[in-house]
């Protein structure tokens, strides 16, 4: 049994990452995710790690880059705006097979956009988190205590793989006091440092080097290896979230907080006896696609895309997988203006009745 | 059973921390909460507005359009919104603040001058306390009891702030019950 | 008489800068303090991006490739979570004083006990010899063909005067290796920046004024003479802060 506590979502993150064996944090100031930098910088030299504050989401990226290359588990965070500063650092911790995680708690966007909650960063997180064709696994928790779960687990996959994850969430989440229940710290011995991390040299009889530049045709290589480690996240490791689609003629994909306010919508109108459900992909990348691709379209009259941004960025993957079977439909707000229950209510009952979303 | 509340005043009128303190105690009697705080880009002085989501089950969303009780501690609050309490629901209003003659019927009213009770309690930044205690008192969404343990979980190293705070609370208990 | 070995962290092989390169001879300075000081397990070369970045083939002891100009960022992550590492940054020109700036900089406000070696040739080598923070006045670069103009292209950063004003660095020098007494004053030099770390005491910034024979389109020899008569009277060789010195 864990231990309880009623935490804002940033804070729930800083202490799970602590807890799943995060020692080192480099970041820089931007709402809506303060909370975890200054939480870390107290939290983590109280369990032997070390914290700095950058001089930009540049800097911290690469500190990040630093750490990891020791065999450290480290973490940076920010929002839209910073992580596209980021973009660099993630692009080449792909390239020299780093482990790290990447938190994004996104705001309005384009630009500065908005400081205000918003799901604006989909595109960015699933398609190109930076130059040169690379993935992450992208992780999109609903609730705090989702978050918890996932930062707990981050590293073991980012370590797995040797390659970054990113946890998209959004400014709700990040500002949302819920009650979590944390799980024990995991305990880490130098010991189990990566035989690859260039922490000791003494003992080792190779050379201990770790570069993100390669030529041909050794990058082709690694750029194929990439490939059949997407291809295999695709198989192994999607998480998702279906609810009451079994029998559902209309069914909702949303995911994150939109998640939420759409399952509140999906259980008042099952309620009501309309025959609806959800599906929540938990990762963004690997998409959960046979979750939209082998629902029995003969049933399904149609798909509906909840976002919280305008336009809606997931369609394009939903309609990847519907391929023309029904007609796919969104709703969205967008801008720091939030979801609402009777907006998405709303939105849904006009597209039972006919409508458009 | 699942009851919303918005909080909303100006910045520094312990907006903020009566919802939490209202979710905490929610919490300590066994029940599921969510405090959403809405952040603004001032430090200081800028309105302050919070959500806070009470259910026996486990919350689903948190972000509901219309709340069951709506505490406001000034005009400019009660004008953004009045309007997103459900009929039927609870407006909770500074009078010292707020006009006394609210534009919907279809609420109930409880106008208490928080202001001034706080001044007579000696302590004006007990005002946010004060609601709770009305809110106690009118709706009984948690007893008495278990707002007294969350305040000693939060001031209980601070004996006399302790003591002013749970005087607020008992006041504003007792002009709540009135309304109940 | 001191038997003369090839220094052990150089990679067994001819180094593939240009010929007359002054990158090769850093490189060598550097390996050979390493030895001096037996760290040679427990050097970590940070590899930055320009022409340095070659050294992920001629270097032979652990290092890490980072991206343009974060040297200072990257090793600031290594040292903070390893910090009984000898840890350095070689970086150019470009890499340190235009696209790094802010990290060097801020590495060096910080204090971060690491060393960073600055090579100093006043052009983009890798990229064909394009301007530098630190070309000189009227120097031609395939950007300024027709030789650095101040009114539009500012003048050439002084990095060593730069960091000697910040509090926190402890040793700030520069070498010029165009003579013997320039390279062994730079081996010196390294030497002591290195000493400073592993002493635990901070940040140490050493510069070497270096030559690029291809783009200044000079024999490596007549590269000499210009940097006497150019490069010196404006980058001055020096000790800029010496807190071990100073605090005296």
């Amino acid at each position: 049994m864990g231990e309880k506590r009623f935490m804002k979502g940033n804070e729930a993150i800083a202490e799970a990452a602590v807890r799943g064996g995060c020692r080192f944090f480099a970041g820089y100031p931007i709402t809506p995710q303060n909370e975890i930098p200054e939480y870390l910088s107290w939290r983590l030299p109280e369990v032997g790690g070390a914290y700095v504050q950058g001089e930009s989401e540049v800097a911290s990226v690469n500190m990040v880059y630093g750490a990891s290359a020791m065999g450290v588990r480290a973490m940076t965070s920010s929002s839209g705006p910073g992580i596209s500063l980021k973009a660099e650092g993630i692009s080449y911790l792909a390239a020299a097979a780093l482990p790290a995680v990447i938190v994004n708690i996104s705001r309005g966007g384009p630009g500065l956009g908005s400081i205000q909650p918003a799901q604006s960063d989909y595109l960015q997180a699933t398609k190109a988190l930076g130059h040169g064709g690379f993935h992450c696994m992208v992780f999109a928790p609903a609730s705090a205590q989702e978050a918890v779960d996932v930062l707990y687990d981050a590293w073991d996959y980012a370590e797995r793989d040797r390659n970054p994850v990113l946890v998209l969430m959004d400014g709700c989440l990040g500002n949302i006091m819920e009650e979590v229940e944390l799980p024990p710290m995991k305990e880490l011995h130098d010991e189990d440092l990566p035989e690859w991390s260039l922490t000791r040299r003494n003992g080792r009889d190779w050379q201990g080097n770790i570069t993100p530049i390669y030529t041909e045709p050794i990058l082709e290589g690694l750029n194929a290896m990439a490939g059949e480690m997407y291809k295999g996240w695709e198989e192994d490791d999607v998480k998702v979230e279906t609810f009451m689609t079994e029998d559902a003629e209309y069914v909702v994909v949303a995911y994150g907080i939109a998640a939420r306010v759409a399952k509140e919508a999906v259980l008042t109108l099952r309620a009501e006896g309309v025959k609806i459900g959800l599906i929540r992909p938990i990762t963004l990348f690997p998409y959960p696609k046979a979750a939209i691709r082998d629902l029995d379209y003969t049933q399904v009259k149609g798909i509906i895309d909840i976002e919280m941004t305008v336009p809606a960025q997931m369609r394009e993957d939903i309609e990847l997988q519907v391929m023309g079977r029904c007609p796919v439909y969104e709703y969205g707000r967008s801008g720091g203006c939030l979801l609402d229950d009777d907006g998405v209510l709303e939105a849904i009952r006009e597209v039972l009745e006919g409508g458009e979303a | 059973m699942k009851t919303s509340f918005v909080f909303s005043g100006a910045g520094g009128q312990g907006i903020m921390s009566a919802g939490i303190t209202l979710a905490q105690t929610a919490i300590d009697v066994g029940k599921h909460a969510t405090y959403l705080p809405e952040y603004g880009p001032e430090q200081r002085g800028g309105s302050a507005k919070c959500t806070v989501v009470v259910s026996d089950e486990p919350i689903v969303s948190p972000l509901p359009r219309q709340c069951d009780n709506l505490i406001v501690m000034n005009e400019q609050a009660y004008e953004k919104f009045i309007w997103d309490l459900k009929p039927d629901g609870i407006l909770l209003a500074n009078a010292n603040r707020v006009k006394e003659a609210p534009d919907r019927d279809d609420v109930k009213v409880i106008l208490v001058p928080v202001d001034d009770v706080a001044l007579e309690l000696g302590n004006p930044k007990t005002a946010n306390i004060i609601l709770l205690g009305v809110l106690t008192g009118a709706t009984g969404i948690v007893t008495r009891e278990i707002f007294v343990q969350s305040l000693t979980e939060k001031f209980g190293k601070k004996p006399d702030v302790l003591e002013m705070n749970v005087r607020a609370l008992d006041k504003g208990i007792e002009i709540g019950q009135q309304y109940k | 008489m001191a038997e003369y070995k090839r220094a052990s962290l150089l990679a067994d092989s001819p180094s593939g800068y240009c010929p007359g390169c002054m990158h090769s001879l850093a490189t060598k300075l550097i390996a050979e303090v390493i030895d001096e000081l037996g760290q040679q397990d427990n050097s970590l070369n940070v590899i930055s991006v320009g022409c340095s970045a070659l050294n992920i083939l001629y270097w032979g002891g652990d290092f890490l490739s980072v991206a343009h100009g974060r040297a200072p960022a990257a090793a600031t992550g290594i040292k903070r979570v390893n910090p009984e590492r000898l840890v350095f940054a070689y970086q150019g020109d470009g890499d340190l004083a235009a696209i790094g700036l802010a990290e060097i900089m801020s590495a060096a406000n910080r204090g971060e006990n690491f060393t960073v070696i600055f090579a100093n040739n006043q052009t983009y080598g890798m990229t064909g010899g394009q301007m530098a923070p630190t070309t000189l006045i009227g120097q031609k670069t395939t950007t300024t063909v027709y030789g650095r103009d101040p009114a539009t292209t500012g003048y050439p950063l002084k990095m060593c005067e730069l960091i000697s004003t910040l509090e926190a660095p402890r040793f700030v020098a520069r070498y010029a290796l165009n003579s013997p007494k320039g390279v062994n004053d730079a081996r010196k030099g390294i030497k002591k920046a290195f000493q400073i770390q592993l002493a635990g005491k901070g940040f140490t910034f050493v510069e070497l004024l270096t030559n690029c024979p291809t783009n200044w389109k000079l024999s490596p020899l007549d590269t000499l003479d210009y940097m006497n008569t150019n490069t010196i009277p404006y980058f001055k060789p020096g000790v800029y802060k010496d807190t071990e010195v100073d605090a005296k």
